[in-house]
């Protein structure tokens, strides 16, 4: 087993084991930040799998941006997960049992989840995959560039349109109509 | 050398940790946790393709980077709209969020 394998391993075990605890824990702000364990993670394999300049594109727009938006929103709104709303009442054992078998939280989900790794797994157990190819590849940043503004010149500009549109419509989504209500309230 | 099956077997469980997030959690916002993270396991999907077999073009590559921007957009229109919700209706969970209009 090489380095390489051991590193990518690593990774995907704490990718994995970040993602569980985002998925159960409790407080929704300990969500967000396992979250971000899980992006980094996702972001060392990126770098395993020489893919340099998504690994830098991985880290700044999800590990950075999106974390911070997940954050700014928790902490603005007071967006609160009380711990067992919506869940079965009682502590421990029991509490959890009962979690385990109720309709909306516990097993339809897990079944359909685990259902969909499962197909997924005989599916690629099913095909033969061709091994690496030899040898270490090209540094991947210049071939992008090329590609970005050549064959894929109008969805970059699509994209840059679309990311446009979603923070104009972010604002006038979340404009509070402050001024106003303040005029009012001061006589 | 990693197999190219470890990287697709270690998305998919990824895939299925976001889908059991999205379908059994309750809280708009852990939901759009979940569903960015079912967007990572397609990016693993798409760089791993596109090292393993067609190692010479980055097509996998600029497609991974579309799905980040489209994601990007997504979380915050997604937040936004949520943002809205909480400001109004003071709910967060996705349960009691049943009206279209009020």
């Amino acid at each position: 087993m090489t380095g390489l394998q051991i590193a990518f391993l690593a990774l995907s075990a704490v990718m994995l084991f970040a993602a569980w605890k985002v998925v159960t824990s409790d407080i929704i702000v300990h969500a967000a930040l396992w979250m971000v364990l899980s992006f980094v993670a996702v972001a060392g394999i990126f770098l395993t799998l020489h893919a340099e300049f998504l690994f830098a594109v991985q880290l700044l727009v999800y590990a950075g941006a999106i974390t911070a938006l997940v954050i700014f929103a928790i902490m603005l709104s007071d967006i609160r997960e009380l711990r067992g709303e919506g869940e079965p009442a009682g502590a421990g054992l029991g509490r959890r049992v009962r979690r385990l078998v109720s309709r909306r939280l516990g097993l339809a989900p897990a079944a359909v989840a685990v259902g969909f790794a499962a197909v997924m797994y005989s599916v690629y157990r099913a095909t033969p995959w061709p091994g690496l190819p030899p040898g270490d590849p090209a540094p991947s940043t210049l071939a992008i560039g090329r590609e970005l503004f050549g064959t894929y010149v109008v969805p970059f500009e699509l994209a840059s349109i679309v990311l446009l549109v979603a923070m104009v419509g972010a604002i006038v989504l979340t404009l509070r109509e402050g001024g106003r209500e303040k005029e009012e309230k001061r006589p | 050398m990693i197999p190219l099956s470890w990287v697709l077997v270690s998305a998919a469980l990824l895939f299925g940790l976001g889908l059991y997030g999205a379908l059994a959690r309750t809280n708009a916002v852990r939901i759009l946790i979940a569903i960015e993270l079912m967007l990572n396991a397609v990016n693993l999907n798409l760089v791993g393709f596109s090292r393993y077999l067609s190692p010479h073009d980055v097509t996998g590559q600029v497609f991974a980077l579309f799905v980040i921007t489209v994601a990007a957009a997504e979380a915050a229109v997604g937040l936004a709209i949520i943002l809205m919700i909480v400001r109004q209706r003071d709910v967060s969970d996705v349960d009691r969020i049943n009206l279209l209009k009020w």
